[in-house]
């Protein structure tokens, strides 16, 4: 009786391990969701005409037409709770209010997990809303639910964190690598002039932002700067002391360095904090990209004169006037430029919308901000 | 409805009753209360499409629950199943990208990596005596850390379309995976209602010393629940990566909960001894049906969670309420 009843067990135990093998084997092609190719040649047939060569982005299929008309649009950023996000959700909400006829509202999960957001924006979908804004957890595994939203005629904009581009119309990109380095460069010279020794803490030799900023920078100071010498470029590895003892090290073996660049928000303190203990603030000048909140102590003291980041109000703001202005149709593939209210007009590159020069948080204005 | 039950049982009890009188009775009646609720708040709520895409959204959470359900009866808790499911998905990219192996390969070593979880869980329960919860609290701390070391972080992507298949495709009108999760509950809920195993862990979970003294292979009966635990994970790895297409270490962290509130919920005690797969899966829609119905009507996420919290305890009570009769 045991006996029987135990290989009973274990029968059925072989029976779910069976049918999770079975799971295992490649289907069918006859069992391939069918209408999936149809839905791509569709997609890809109807708007062929009006879509710009090389355009990759998403296309909404069989839209209604929303010129001019309420239009329902629901966020699910990365997660809310946080002071980021909250001020992505301010510019949005004003945005709104400026336009009017636009029911907003943000909604995500208290945290950062992909498969909650996935659940949030799959529920916005069935709930018929006329345009998705987005901060991606992950690229990849956001865009099934995208492209489904797009499919059912949704307009998708993502901002702050893309997707696949092609799970998305438009993406507001807060910052490209060109405006950065830029940036980092006017604000160094401003400070130290332009025949300045000037050295790098960065976060490890082979991070891929911070490597393209490094190169813009020295793209730009070449050729606007010749005399800014880059004297090192020494890594930090995400760790606060380390960004600490490099700059000591360069303080000591680069006598003539004016100033140092701190690459991430814990670079950027590191250094800034390594100049203060040298009693060096105001010889020698700390510039770098980190969140108004990590640099605040600093910025107030005057050790840091500036902190260059975007404005995340400025990013919301930007993404409404978007959808507004893709339901509009005035924001088409091909479009060059939006017109996004206070912020005048932004140029639009292929399918991404550029928020324009980075922010600069000083000390008349970082209270304004808590992220 | 009660002083109406209560007439009904001094005269005739009708089967039918009697049946809403079990615990799955009242969970039923909770159900069905609350899809008439929503259905008015929201007309996008009851249709077709909207419940067959919840299949979707929780099999996961369903194919943890149905061994989980086993696991409280017999008198214990697994709590590293979500850890269990981002080791056996991160164990899928891993041996898929980077080593490059088949992907039906992948998917076996992803099965086999829950399985083998399970199976340490099971080992320290059952022949160490390490107590249930501190045995899978270190797991689940442990396998995370797998999760993270292996993966270095980074996740794995560009799965062939095919693949898609599991968590994405369909069968007819139904998602793949609520297919595969149909039959595994059909088996499971044989496996405790109607064999000898299944008393073995009602009987675990009643009394452990009587059940050792009637002869029941108490240890190997605990060994498998356990192994079967992480086997199940695996299979939710597998159908978690089709579904998100990428695989992450910190995929279903803080799952284990969800897991846990439908078994509770579901009336399986927390003590052991008393529960079932049905219970189990009505508690699981009923948490799934509220939050996608709430968030339907407009509902904030953040109000969703404490309307969740007040249905538990309500059920819980009027539960109590109507089998003390």
């Amino acid at each position: 009786m045991k006996l029987t009843s135990l290989n009973r067990s274990l029968a059925l135990l072989v029976f779910a391990s069976v049918v999770a093998a079975a799971c295992a084997a490649p289907p069918p092609a006859a069992q391939q969701p069918a209408q999936q190719p149809a839905q791509q040649q569709e997609a890809a047939q109807q708007p062929a005409e009006q879509l710009p060569p090389g355009w990759k982005a998403g296309i909404p299929k069989n839209p209604p037409d929303r010129k001019g008309k309420k239009l329902v649009i629901r966020d699910v950023p990365k997660l809310i709770g946080i002071g980021y996000f909250a001020a992505t959700t301010k510019g949005m909400e004003e945005a709104a209010r400026e336009l009017g006829n636009i029911d907003f509202k943000t909604d995500a999960p208290t945290e950062a997990k992909i498969e909650k957001q996935i659940e949030f924006i799959d529920n916005f979908i069935t709930q018929g809303v006329d345009v998705i804004l987005f901060a991606a957890n992950d690229p990849v595994a956001i865009a099934p639910v995208l492209k489904k939203a797009l499919d059912q005629g949704i307009i998708v904009v993502g901002y702050d964190a893309d997707a696949q581009e092609d799970a998305r119309q438009f993406f507001v990109n807060q910052a490209t690598f060109e405006a950065i380095g830029q940036a980092l460069i006017e604000d160094m010279v401003s400070q130290v002039g332009p025949d300045a020794e000037v050295a790098i803490v960065t976060s490890s030799l082979t991070a891929p932002n911070q490597n393209r900023w490094i190169e813009e920078m020295k793209k730009y100071a070449a050729a606007k700067y010749p005399n800014l010498k880059f004297v090192v470029t020494l890594p930090s590895e995400e760790d606060q002391q380390l960004a600490f003892k490099a700059t000591q090290d360069i303080m000591k073996t680069y006598p003539n360095v004016k100033g140092v660049f701190g690459l991430s928000s814990v670079a950027f303190p590191g250094a800034a904090d390594a100049v203060k203990q040298a009693g060096k603030c105001g010889q020698i000048a700390v510039v770098g990209l980190s969140t108004p909140n990590q640099m605040r102590p600093f910025v107030k003291e005057g050790c840091v004169k500036s902190v260059i980041l975007w404005n995340p109000i400025d990013l919301g703001y930007a993404a409404v006037y978007a959808a507004r202005a893709i339901a509009d149709g005035e924001l088409k593939p091909g479009a060059t430029s939006l017109k996004a209210g206070r912020l005048g007009e932004l140029k639009v590159n292929g399918s991404e919308i550029l928020l324009g020069p980075p922010f600069i948080f000083n000390k008349d204005n970082i209270d304004n901000f808590d992220f | 409805m009660t002083t109406e039950t209560r007439a009904a049982t001094s005269a005739q009890p009708s089967r039918l009753l009697s049946a809403l009188r079990t615990q799955e009775g009242v969970l039923f009646l909770v159900l069905v209360v609350i899809v008439i609720v929503l259905s008015l708040l929201s007309d996008r709520f009851l249709t077709v499409n909207n419940l067959l895409n919840q299949t979707r959204l929780f099999t996961e959470t369903a194919l943890l629950a149905l061994p989980m359900t086993l696991i409280i009866i017999s008198g214990g808790i697994d709590l590293s199943v979500g850890s269990m499911l981002a080791w056996s998905a991160v164990m899928l990219g891993f041996s898929w990208q980077l080593l490059g192996l088949p992907l039906p390969l992948a998917v076996v070593v992803c099965l086999l990596t829950g399985a083998i979880g399970g199976a340490i869980n099971g080992a320290l329960i059952a022949y160490v005596r390490v107590p249930p919860l501190i045995a899978t609290l270190a797991t689940l701390a442990i396998y995370r850390g797998f999760s993270f070391g292996i993966s270095q972080a980074r996740s794995a992507r560009g799965f062939p379309e095919e693949f898609a298949f599991w968590g994405q495709g369909q069968v007819g009108p139904f998602p793949t995976q609520f297919l595969i999760l149909v039959v595994l509950i059909v088996a499971m809920h044989l496996l405790l209602a109607r064999t000898g195993f299944g008393r073995w862990v009602y009987a675990i979970g009643n009394n452990e010393l009587a059940a050792r003294y009637s002869g029941i292979p108490v240890e190997r009966v605990k060994f498998t629940l356990y192994t079967l635990s992480g086997l199940m994970a695996g299979l939710a790895a597998f159908i978690f990566t089709s579904r998100v297409t990428t695989t992450r270490a910190d995929a279903a962290t803080g799952l284990e909960l969800d897991v846990i509130a439908a078994v509770v919920l579901g009336g399986t005690s927390i003590f052991g001894g008393s529960g079932s797969i049905i219970g189990t899966m009505l508690g699981l829609v009923i948490i799934t049906l509220l939050r996608n119905g709430l968030l339907l009507t407009g509902v904030k996420g953040d109000a969703t969670f404490m309307v969740i919290g007040l249905v538990l305890i309500a059920a819980v009570l009027i539960n109590n309420l109507v089998r003390r009769r």
